[in-house]
């Protein structure tokens, strides 16, 4: 983890946003004691629901930097993916993938390929950044956890974009899964020599299977406007001088 | 302070429930609604999308009652006041959250306007049977408010009540309404805003660095900052300390440490005399007293007419909170009384409190109804001649048979041996 939040620290500082706007929420996988020391405002709540509590953070302040770390953003937390990309809820959500429920003895996650499961699984994965491109992310990215320098500027791009954006992070879990698929290396080495990088690359073309090389890169990066701007556009057609702008791009109430 | 001109749409008006609740909120201050359409409910969201935006509030309708519920406890700690709006199933959903909510003090508003039965029920019809639920819903300890208002001016009322009480005291306050008091239309009269009395949140305003989000001042509640302001806040739903860093033991090694969860607790419980709002009526020289909240309120208050014509002293006794429990007043009365009628709209739940308090006095009598409309105040009123004449002490809840009871199930069940 603590590669993420140094990429993640760092990118902050590149990005050139003010620390004290950045707003971290995360869900139980991730409780890093390390947000203490980045000097930004941390809110760990209950699993899968950091998107939504980062959908409140976010309209409850529009100025705010909304920053989603999430571990069970594919199950429990898919439905307010699939809608805040729908939305393009202002937001960056940083997936930790490290295939498997790590805490609770290596299940494996909807994020696992067959071939990389502690327990041979037979379920197709998710594949998180085409599922964020088609849920309407205006970015996406896939990096490991090595690629320190390429996901720090991942995170200073998407900090910097107006709209829903999805990194997922590869990280490795705990060692019996390495162990159980026979992976000598150490898996964060396994991972990084493993990958291929290949900005811009389609993302149905980006799915993680056991034969094929890890494709990591910047895949979408687009413009559209994001839902507080939509929000007042709308209203303020129906409404007219009635209605009362909520903050977004065209400054706050 | 007062209410904002902005947001209360001051004059006499004809209409329902829901819709005042929708007024109540935007008047109280709320700027946040994030909630997910379901019946009977849906007006009071509908209202507030349609006039908070001339106000600068937002509605937005989350993709389901969990996202609604985490958005609003989100925009609580951004900073504006914030309230979620639904019915049974959806309430089912929130509770997760609730305990979530307790735990990082975000002072937000749930409107429950009930339905009856389990599961999908009766959506259309009323019920009072989330009452135990909106006490013990999610998971630990914890304590919330839960007001019960009986007509449409009421939910306007007791919306702003219900967000004085959430910034209060820094807790999960819940309107327990019903689709009878939801869906009906009367007169309702919003007061001009210089005579609405808002409770704005304390915010803390010290030395930076010397902030703690969660030590408590004198009344145990902790002043509160916004979410993006620089204070480096540490916010978690795991047991933690005034810092708001995670406590893996309570009582950590060597030193003796304030047990966490005591507080969230004790915030209510010690103030519950200054929370706690009863109406009573011909109490001091009752012998049967009725105890009722909601719809079954205005319903009683037909029955005790009826058993007052026969000749029987009936006060009454109103729970305008229903949690925290008015432990100390029914204790009070079951000293002086004979017996006591509930009438509520489900199988027993305030019931059991009732007769928790009463500590085997007095005999307790319920009057069940399962859903799907109120009581036939003839009922009630059997009921008290009942409780009235009872001579013997019966050691449990007794349950008094209604027409309805004894039409549908024709004397009960008859269980195989």
């Amino acid at each position: 983890m603590n590669p993420i939040i140094t990429a993640f620290a760092n990118g902050i500082k590149k990005s050139g946003v003010e620390l004290s706007d950045v707003v971290v929420v995360s869900d139980i996988p991730f409780e890093p004691e390390i947000v203490k020391e980045l000097g930004v405002d941390f809110f760990h709540v209950t699993r899968g629901r950091a998107i939504a509590f980062g959908t409140g953070l976010k309209l409850g302040n529009p100025d705010l930097k909304v920053v989603a770390f999430i571990g069970d953003l594919m199950t429990l937390g898919g439905n307010h993916l699939v809608h805040s990309g729908r939305r393009n809820m202002e937001m960056l959500v940083i997936c930790v993938n490290n295939f498997i429920y790590k805490e609770i003895a290596g299940i494996p996650a909807p994020s696992v390929s067959p071939g990389f499961s502690a327990f041979s699984t037979f379920e197709k994965p998710f594949n998180a950044p085409h599922l964020a491109n088609s849920c309407g992310a205006i970015y996406t990215a896939r990096w490991t956890a090595m690629h320190t320098n390429e996901l720090t500027n991942s995170i200073a791009n998407a900090l910097n974009k107006h709209g829903f954006s999805v990194i997922e992070v590869l990280l490795p879990g705990p060692n019996f899964y390495k162990d159980i698929n026979q992976i000598n290396s150490e898996l964060l080495d396994f991972y990084y020599k493993n990958s291929i990088t290949k900005n811009r690359e389609d993302t149905r073309n980006v799915e993680i299977t056991p034969e094929e090389k890890i494709v990591t890169g910047e895949f979408t990066d687009k413009e559209k406007p994001p839902f507080i701007d939509t929000y007042n556009a709308q209203l303020s057609k129906i409404l007219g001088d009635k209605f009362i702008p909520h903050g977004g791009q065209s400054g706050r109430d | 302070m007062k209410a904002n001109p902005r947001d209360v749409n001051t004059g006499i008006y004809y209409m329902d429930g829901d819709v005042a609740a929708g007024y109540g909120a935007l008047a109280a201050g709320c700027r946040f609604i994030g909630g997910y359409p379901i019946t009977p409910s849906t007006e009071a969201a509908e209202t507030f999308a349609r006039i908070a935006p001339k106000a600068g509030a937002v509605f937005i309708q989350m993709e389901d009652e969990l996202g609604s519920i985490a958005s609003i406890m989100g925009a609580s700690w951004a900073g504006v006041k914030t309230m979620t709006i639904t019915s049974g199933p959806g309430y089912s959903l929130m509770m997760e959250a609730i305990g979530l909510g307790a735990m990082i003090e975000a002072p937000f508003v749930i409107l429950n306007i009930q339905r009856g039965g389990p599961s999908t029920g009766v959506p259309t019809k009323t019920g009072q049977a989330d009452m135990m639920q909106a006490r013990w819903g999610s998971h630990g300890d914890y304590e919330v408010i839960a007001i019960c208002p009986d007509s449409p001016q009421e939910l306007f009322d007791f919306t702003i009540k219900a967000f004085n009480l959430a910034e209060k005291y820094r807790c999960p306050v819940m309107i327990m309404a019903d689709e009878c008091i939801g869906h009906m239309s009367e007169k309702v009269v919003i007061p001009p805003a210089e005579e609405i009395e808002i409770e704005p949140r304390r915010f803390y305003e010290g030395p930076k660095e010397k902030y703690l989000p969660f030590k408590a001042d004198k009344d145990l509640v902790p002043k509160m900052v916004k979410a993006g302001d620089g204070y480096n806040l540490y916010i978690t739903g795991l047991v933690h300390d005034e810092r708001g860093y995670p406590v893996k033991n309570q009582m950590e090694k060597g030193k003796r440490q304030k047990l966490p969860t005591r507080r969230l607790v004790d915030k209510i419980r010690l103030n519950a005399d200054k929370i706690i709002e009863l109406a009573e009526e011909g109490l001091d020289d009752a012998e049967v007293v009725v105890v009722s909240y909601g719809i079954s309120y205005r319903v009683a208050i037909r029955g005790i007419e009826i058993a007052r014509k026969k000749g029987i002293k009936v006060g009454h006794l109103r729970l305008i909170t229903v949690w925290p429990f008015p432990d100390k007043k029914i204790s009070e009365l079951a000293s002086k009384v004979k017996a006591f009628v509930i009438p509520e709209i489900n199988y027993g739940q305030i019931v059991f409190e009732v007769e928790r308090c009463s500590h085997g006095q007095v005999n307790v009598v319920l009057v069940p109804h399962g859903g799907g409309g109120v009581h036939n105040p003839d009922d009630i009123a059997e009921a008290i001649e009942y409780a009235a004449t009872e001579k013997k002490k019966i050691r449990k809840v007794v349950e008094w048979k209604t027409r309805l009871e004894k039409f549908v199930f024709e004397g009960g069940y008859k269980l195989n041996k």
